[in-house]
């Protein structure tokens, strides 16, 4: 198993990058699970695919109903398994709202033992996770091989990008490796805007993606960005870095 | 008494005794594996089809061992990506094998299935989920009596007591539904029944629950049958099945020791453990006492219990609860100090399921004790309240303030009024409202000025009332009590109405 996180300040185009990786990704090996870990995003449209569960449902749906459960671990096994949906060639666990009042301490200690168990029959679970890494920080997700930062030139998401590494260390999120994107990349200056960063904060910079008029149209729409066409430069760059992840990967 | 299935005639029957080889791998290492949709050749029971799993026990010359019996279509007359009903009865016998140990059998079939490569197994009696994958067929499986066979030798490996063991697998609709509704559900509400009946005497451990430590550090919950988790998730079962998977992880047994007190429920080995666990800093806890050596409160609990002096009655109130208590108190005021994993006496954090424990608070009366609580949390919990209590516990429907709650009590003639006698021994424990006639002991309020951490022991049952020199002035009653003080500030306040 190899867990993906793909991560950035909001409106820099992760959610569009780990969408198709999850596409390229599952080219090769139907064995892939996809996470939304970030509410305020929606890996599910990127997709192209339609949900109606979440594993925030489920968990408030435990808080309710705890009294009158007789294996609580069991039935949260099986919560979480009609919780994943099944697409032909890749599964996806939308990870959903946030917690309410209440003690979380238990039903996510359960979480824990299950999503681990569950992840590692995998072979790549991608996450789009937002920038506080959250279910990581609870070990909901216990950790992450690769972690790919997205960002644009602002300097609220190249502010981002520090800040998350720096989390990703506190964490102890043993990553094999902490990466860089650079999205929306227009032209020479912007090119080493990034490329500054990434050496001034010893990222490794993956690869540069340029601004694409489409994905910013799909994004704006609603729809799904697998539908980008393959010939797209943005489709092809991202498909190099699939390439790249699963070449390590295996 | 426990039967076998009686299979009706013209039905299609399968039969295979004796162990035999099987085309697939066994190991632990398949545990938690999904068989995906696009691998998957068949799906059994799970959420579209009738299905559920049950371990009966019977005399030892009623099982077969090793033998396994299919009833309605085999693996290899099933259709690709089709769904079928699905049901797997075993029957077991051994010397140490009866009905009590029947789910706990039951509950491991779970498991045992799961190492079955490119079998999916999940959830438990009538909620089981399977799913054959493709891989499975492309090995050669051929029958689920193959797939019996490898669970039965799982079982026998695994739990040795198991002397016989034999199975019924069932893909015929209208016999899994016959015998889901007229077998299988009767048994596991049997089966529940039973546990609702356990109590702590009835075990040799209890359990204790660390994972709010992380907020509460001296804080540990004791998890027993009559008693369980303050935050309301775990009960004794939860919290046994989890030390079972992880005897050092955050549920640990406790073996219970010594009873020292069985009414308010000490136990040597409660104590031990809290103290150890605590860094010192509990040094004893009563399972089923308000007043004397409480249970600790994390921050997580669902429900918390308050002690008014002015009534000599305990109050709750939980955690939805937007307004304040008749003492003037929101939860998360009382919350605040009670949290924390602080042995506070006067404040109690308990679980919504230990209002339906039958030692509920039983040192202290139990519901005798109990004057208020909002309505929305005396509904839920009603039919736990005995028959005579339930008209005379206030909720804000009936009193807002101290002196309609006084004004309540006095109306439906609550025990707090005249002294209440708990029902566990017939012991009287409060000597009800003592009108102001009462003896004056003026000197004990300033002895709890001494400065921090200075344990200022009352004495029970003297209740030490404030006179009424001059108004205003304030009144304390405290009765049963041990009272750990930082400092207290007496000031006087501007004369005012009530």
């Amino acid at each position: 198993m190899v867990v993906i996180a793909v991560t950035g300040k909001g409106g820099t185009g992760k959610t569009a990058v780990a969408a198709l990786l999850v596409r390229y990704i599952s080219e090769k090996t139907s064995k892939v699970l996809a996470v939304d870990a970030d509410p305020d995003s929606n890996l599910p449209d990127a997709l192209g695919v339609e949900v109606e569960r979440t594993l925030g449902d489920v968990r408030e749906l435990f808080q309710v109903s705890r009294d009158s459960l007789h294996d609580k671990s069991s039935w949260l096994e099986g919560k979480i398994f009609e919780t994943i949906h099944e697409f032909e060639n890749f599964d996806l666990l939308v990870m959903g709202r946030p917690e309410g009042e209440g003690c979380y301490c238990f039903v996510n200690n359960l979480l824990r033992g299950i999503l681990k168990k569950f992840m590692r029959h995998y072979d790549y679970v991608i996450v789009d996770c937002e920038a506080g890494l959250e279910h990581f920080s609870r070990k909901t997700i216990e950790s992450a091989d690769y972690i790919i930062v997205v960002t644009d030139t602002s300097r609220k998401g190249l502010k981002t990008a520090r800040k998350i590494k720096e989390l990703a260390k506190e964490l102890e999120l043993n990553f094999r490796e902490i990466f860089l994107v650079g999205n929306k990349v227009a032209g020479d200056e912007a090119k080493r805007v990034i490329k500054d960063f990434a050496k001034k904060e010893n990222f490794v910079l993956l690869e540069l993606l340029p601004y694409d008029e489409r994905v910013v149209e799909l994004d704006l729409k609603g729809e799904p960005i697998v539908n980008l066409p393959e010939t797209s430069e943005f489709a092809r760059r991202v498909r190099f870095i699939a390439e790249v992840l699963t070449g390590w990967g295996e | 008494m426990r039967k076998k299935v009686e299979i009706p005639e013209g039905k299609k029957v399968k039969v295979s005794v004796g162990e035999e080889e099987f085309p697939f791998e066994i190991s632990p290492m398949f545990e938690g594996e999904r068989i995906r949709k696009g691998d998957m050749f068949v799906e059994l029971a799970g959420p579209k089809q009738p299905g559920f799993e049950l371990v009966i026990s019977l005399p030892s010359d009623q099982v077969e061992d090793l033998k396994a019996t299919l009833v309605g279509v085999d693996v290899d007359e099933m259709e690709e990506g089709g769904r079928y009903p699905f049901a797997m009865i075993y029957y077991i016998a051994g010397e140490k094998i009866d009905p009590d140990i029947e789910p706990i059998v039951e509950r491991r079939n779970h498991e045992f299935q799961n190492y079955i490569e490119g079998f999916m197994h999940i959830n438990s009696r009538d909620t089981i989920w399977c799913r054959i994958g493709k891989n499975m067929i492309k090995k050669g499986l051929k029958s689920l009596l193959q797939i019996a066979k490898a669970t039965m030798l799982l079982f026998k490996n695994e739990m040795p007591f198991i002397e016989k063991i034999e199975a019924l697998y069932i893909t015929d609709r209208e016999l899994v539904e016959k015998l889901l509704e007229e077998m299988a559900r009767p048994i596991y509400e049997e089966r529940d029944a039973r546990v609702e009946k356990l109590h702590d005497e009835d075990v040799d451990e209890f359990y204790s629950c660390s994972l709010c430590q992380s907020f509460a550090p001296s804080h540990v919950c004791v998890i027993s049958p009559d008693r369980p988790a303050l935050c309301g998730a775990i009960t004794w079962f939860d919290a046994r099945a989890a030390c079972k998977i992880d005897p050092e992880g955050p549920n640990r047994a406790i073996p219970k020791g010594e009873c020292l007190d069985p009414i308010a429920g000490e136990y040597s080995g409660v104590n031990e453990f809290v103290k150890q666990e605590s860094g010192g800093s509990v040094e004893k806890v009563k399972l089923h006492s308000f007043f004397d050596a409480p249970h600790t409160s994390c921050g997580c609990f669902e429900v918390i219990g308050f002690y008014m002096p002015e009534v000599d009655g305990i109050g709750f109130v939980h955690r939805g609860y937007p307004d304040t208590a008749p003492n003037g108190l929101a939860f998360s005021t009382m919350a605040g100090q009670a949290g924390g994993g602080k042995q506070t006496v006067g404040f109690l954090g308990v679980g919504m399921a230990y209002f339906r424990s039958k030692k509920f608070l039983q040192a202290d009366g139990g519901w005798y004790r109990v004057v208020w609580m909002p309505k929305e949390l005396k509904e839920k919990v009603l039919k736990y309240i005995p028959k005579d209590m339930r008209d005379k516990i206030a909720t804000e429907e009936d009193a807002k303030t101290m002196e309609e709650l006084k004004e309540f009590l006095k109306r439906v003639d609550h025990p707090v009024v005249k002294g209440v006698v708990r029902p566990v021994d017939g012991k009287k424990i409060t000597d009800g409202w003592l009108e102001e006639k009462e003896e004056e002991e003026k000197e004990e309020r300033e002895e709890v000025e001494k400065g921090p951490e200075v344990p200022a022991t009352f004495p029970t049952q003297i209740p030490t009332q404030v006179p009424q020199i001059s108004a205003p002035t304030i009144r304390l009653v405290i009765k049963n009590a041990k009272i750990y003080i930082d400092k207290v500030v007496i000031r006087k306040v501007e004369d005012k109405k009530e």
